[in-house]
């Protein structure tokens, strides 16, 4: 049995795969910027928008245009618009990542597990009821606080004798979301017509309004959740080949499902607490990842991390230039687009017998 | 509450308008369709029972035009203010002015102050003369559009909770335009309050002053000439009732109690039977409300009575109108979408527009399309 | 030596009745010790047990003399590895990258320099060498198995425990497995291994215990335990025990 064998290199193989794949996603997600930072209603020439730049950083030039609301409209509506939409785009296809990793499955999704029904449950109280104790953050708080709330409800409530059965977690995110819905439409039903417009667009996602402020909330969550993500991705891909065996080989199952599942619901509530609901980037991403790079998970997760930015990128643009005069709601675009995929996806998972390659 | 349902109704109007986009279109010219609004209510023909007379009457307004007020005094800059939602704000400049809400009465409110010529955008409920030329930067109604309020380069936004998204406001404000948010109650009785913190955000008090004065003067007139009209016994007052409709999206709401609807009823010397039936606000009707109220005359806005195909059609969809004493009569009143609870300048001229259509009906049908 | 002892273990379920009761057995450095018994006598329940992955209701189980449950997973991870019966990989890995999960217990640690050597062995010693580039779930079922067991072998364990490792296996492959199984026995590790055919236990194995119905009949050596008598007593089926032409080692004929 000990003849010589060549044995293939695959690691280094994959490896050129992936820098390959991260530059081209960097270098695309810096054109579609760039792109976006100079297209819009306002009309700006691109050596307006340096110069523009410029002048932020303290560099004075000739390119910049004599009139301040031109700096307004780069530095406080597309460049923070831009700049959240990378963010959300990131986490949520983080999350999309942890969550089918910790699930086994590649059709797993964050809104299976009730985070998206429980923040949009908080968010649309907050509107209903007019909550304003937090001023400016008490609709992104509740989104928070009822995203949060459902997951851990889930969680719970699927436990028995400290194991999580995968089966049992998924049926109860599915009832937590029907309760969730429930509580909507009541909501819906009991608000003025003004709070269910409010209520109706933020459950379609919108990047428009995106305020600094609000990034320096959503920015250093993001980052945690997906260092948190880079942390356990070992982890997670010894945990491809089954509960037991990861535990045989020195994982501890429970703790980090818990450590994912919270990680889960800090990214995709720091994303949906003020962009709303925007779909499919969790699903999408990681899958086209999965194909392109391979399923080990920590380059993975960079990957669907630059993915995810681009995606949103791409379709903020998209929504904001497409119709003239109208702001596209951003989660219908990434609805449309995957929609058909996750169908696809599903075909061609079920013509596959025996894995979900 | 008050708060809520004003929001709900200026909201409601926004939907209304939204749905129709062309309707802010060509200003109307005026006496075309508006003949006998310049004579006294009392010299026209009157009907004999208000409550029981027939068929659609259209209110309208002798003029689409907005007459600026006397005082002329230039604005004292620069001025700080205190808006709705407790901030404090700086106004250093009034060259540039953006007046936008969902019911135009802003835009109006700022013409009448003779501020007309340094507004340089418009929302899209405002349609009267002079404003044409002025690009609107309200997306599908009741959106603000960044970009494009900030290519106007105005110095000063005056605007209302009706519109948003609040975070906008905050991203102005963070450009550097100086944003003035005012309070949305749009009823009678607050009217001169709007006036007020206008003229005060624009530094001319005085201005203010002089238009509340003369605005109070025409609303006391002409509730004094409905008052000559009107019946004295409460028996014999028209019973009206506002119903929203928005034919395509089956939507139907009645305007209660402090919703601005009953106000307007109530200047007109008519018995609001939604508030009598305790409803509060604006909420989505039913059938046994419509029926336990028995209005004489309902009152909606044209654009929503053509949604749902004119008085013919609202019976065939609503079949509970037709248990009403409104229905049986095909008593409908409409007045233009923009204009009717809009309040703000305005308000003595839609009060008797609205008398007009009520109380002598023969005057103000003359020449509009059947329904 | 003695590596892994349980003693007086007992297992029940949610009704209270004992699926395992009272089992003693002690896998020994340097000896394959084979777990056998009819289907449903409890042998992967001690499996279980002696893995970590059950608590006995009463009794204890040591590994090197300390309890197993005192044991830090990942400690325990880099002292016995573990071949499940039912091998499924979620996603698309291929087979190297598979293998070289069992080296996980070892990050961090100095024999983390051995990772690549220990890999490239193990495959080869397997002979899933050839296909290193593939990915699992494109595998055959017997493919998949000597995988697994590719891995279990990275991990490079002293005691190693196998739960019917030749299942899916076609003759060659299985014959070759065991041969690895005993070569690494003899090499110094402790193998406990549950087996389900009795020629395969009288030829590979060096100790037996004999389970049935949730108790430990018998203990000791192959050709002590697998008697004609015994096994018709507990597997309900007559036998014949004969030594082989050649080798003299015991070959168990059903009597037809």
């Amino acid at each position: 049995m000990s003849e010589e064998v060549v044995v293939p290199t695959p690691a280094r193989h994959r490896g050129s795969r992936f820098a390959v794949a991260t530059i081209v996603l960097a270098l695309a997600l810096i054109a579609v910027c760039v792109i976006s930072l100079g297209l819009g209603q306002y009309a700006l020439s691109p050596s307006e928008v340096v110069g523009i730049l410029l002048r932020a950083i303290g560099v004075d030039t000739d390119l910049a245009p004599a009139a301040p609301t031109a700096d307004g409209v780069i530095l406080d509506i597309r460049l923070p618009r831009i700049v959240l939409g990378l963010l959300v785009g990131a986490a949520l296809a983080v999350s999309g990542v942890l969550m089918q990793a910790i699930f086994g499955n590649p059709l797993a999704d964050a809104a299976v597990v009730g985070v998206s029904s429980g923040a949009a449950l908080g968010a649309a109280a907050s509107l209903t009821f007019g909550l304003t104790v937090f001023g400016l953050w008490t609709t992104p708080g509740a989104a928070f606080l009822g995203g949060l709330t459902a997951v851990i409800a889930v969680y719970l409530i699927s436990r028995a004798g400290g194991r999580t059965e995968v089966v049992t977690l998924l049926l109860t995110g599915i009832a937590i979301n029907a309760i969730a819905g429930a509580g909507l439409a009541f909501l819906t039903f009991l608000g003025t017509t003004s709070t269910r417009e409010q209520i109706v667009f933020w459950q379609l996602g919108s990047l428009n309004g995106a305020l600094w402020q609000n990034i320096a909330l959503v920015a250093p969550l993001t980052a945690v959740g997906i260092l948190a993500g880079m942390l356990v991705a070992g982890r997670l891909d010894l945990f491809a080949l089954g509960e037991r065996t990861a535990r045989h080989l020195g994982v501890r199952v429970e703790l980090l499902r818990i450590v994912v599942i919270i990680t889960v619901a800090v990214l995709v509530c720091a994303a949906v607490a003020f962009a709303g609901i925007i779909g499919f980037v969790g699903l999408i991403v990681p899958h086209l990842m999965r194909m392109i790079i391979g399923p080990a998970h920590l380059p993975l997760l960079i990957a669907s991390a630059l993915g995810g930015a681009l995606l949103l990128a791409v379709a903020d643009l998209v929504a904001r230039t497409a119709v003239p005069l109208a702001d596209l709601p951003i989660g219908m675009l990434t609805a449309l687009v995957g929609g058909p995929f996750f169908l696809w996806l599903l075909v061609r998972t079920r013509r596959r017998s025996g894995g979900w390659a | 509450m008050r708060r809520r349902s004003s929001l709900l109704l200026v909201a409601v109007v926004a939907l209304g308008l939204t749905a129709c986009a062309g309707a802010q279109a060509s200003p109307r010219s005026a006496d075309e369709h508006c003949p006998h609004a310049a004579e006294p209510l009392t010299s026209l023909t009157l009907v004999d029972d208000v409550r029981a007379a027939t068929g659609r009457s259209t209110a309208c307004l002798p003029t689409h035009a907005i007459a600026a007020v006397d005082d002329t005094t230039p604005p004292e800059l620069p001025v700080t203010v205190t808006d709705a939602e407790g901030r404090s704000v700086e106004i250093t400049d009034v060259s540039r002015i953006l007046p936008v809400d969902i019911s135009g009465s802003i835009a109006s409110t700022v013409f009448a102050l003779g501020l007309g010529d340094k507004v340089v955008g418009r929302d899209v409920a405002t349609a009267f003369d002079g404003t044409e030329h002025l690009p609107v930067v309200t997306k599908a109604g009741h959106t603000l559009n960044a970009e494009a309020i900030l290519e106007l380069a105005p110095t000063v936004m005056l605007t209302d909770t009706s519109i948003g998204p609040k975070e906008v406001r905050q991203q102005l404000r963070d450009a550097g335009v100086a944003v003035v948010v005012l309070s949305d109650e749009r009823r009678l009785d607050t009217a001169d309050d709007l006036i007020r913190e206008i003229a005060s955000a624009l530094g001319v008090p005085s201005r203010g002053a002089a238009l509340i004065a003369q605005l109070d003067a025409d609303i006391a007139a002409a509730q004094a000439e409905i008052a000559q009209v009107a019946p004295e016994a409460e028996g014999d007052r028209a019973r009206l009732l506002f119903l929203y409709a928005r034919g395509a999206a089956n939507v139907y709401y009645i305007f209660g109690h402090d919703s601005g609807a009953d106000s307007l009823i109530e200047a007109v010397g008519g018995i609001d039977v939604a508030s009598e039936i305790g409803w509060e606000g604006t909420k989505p009707m039913t059938a046994e409300a419509l029926v336990a109220a028995q209005p004489d005359v309902l009152v909606m806005m044209t654009d929503g009575l053509e949604s749902v195909g004119g008085v013919e059609g609202l019976i065939a969809r609503v079949p509970a109108v037709a248990q009403t004493p409104a229905g049986r009569n095909g008593r409908v009143i409409d007045m233009d979408d923009t204009e009717i609870l809009s309040f703000g300048p305005r308000s003595a001229e839609i009060i008797r527009a609205m008398a007009r259509a009520l109380y002598a009906p023969a005057s103000s049908t003359a020449d509009d399309p059947a329904s | 030596m003695s590596r892994l002892v349980a003693s007086g273990v007992s297992v029940a379920v949610d009704d209270g009745r004992l699926i395992l009761a009272d089992a003693s057995i002690e896998v020994r450095a340097g000896e394959v010790h084979a777990l056998v018994g009819p289907n449903g006598a409890g042998k992967s329940t001690l499996f279980g047990v002696l893995a970590g992955d059950l608590t006995p209701a009463s009794g204890t189980v040591t590994l090197d003399g300390a309890p197993l449950r005192g044991i830090h997973p990942r400690e325990l991870a880099r002292r016995r590895a573990v071949l499940l019966q039912s091998n499924t990989v979620s996603f698309p890995f291929t087979v190297e990258q598979v293998v070289r999960m069992g080296r996980a217990p070892w990050a961090r640690t100095p024999a983390e320099d051995q990772d690549d050597a220990a890999v490239r062995d193990a495959m080869a010693e397997t002979d899933v060498a050839g296909f290193a580039a593939r990915t699992f779930p494109s595998l055959s079922g017997g493919e998949r198995a000597r995988v697994a067991l590719a891995r279990v072998l990275a991990q490079a364990t002293p005691v190693l425990m196998l739960d019917e490792p030749t299942a899916a296996l076609d003759l060659k492959h299985q014959e070759d497995v065991l041969r690895i199984v005993r070569a690494r026995a003899l090499a110094g590790a402790a193998v406990a291994i549950v087996l389900h055919d009795l020629n395969v236990t009288l030829a590979y194995a060096d100790r037996v215990t004999l389970l049935s119905r949730g108790r430990v009949v018998a203990a000791g050596a192959p050709g002590e335990v697998l008697t004609a008598a015994r096994i018709e007593e507990v597997y309900g089926q007559p036998v014949d025990v004969f030594p082989h032409p050649g080798t003299g080692v015991p070959v168990v004929v059903p009597r037809r």
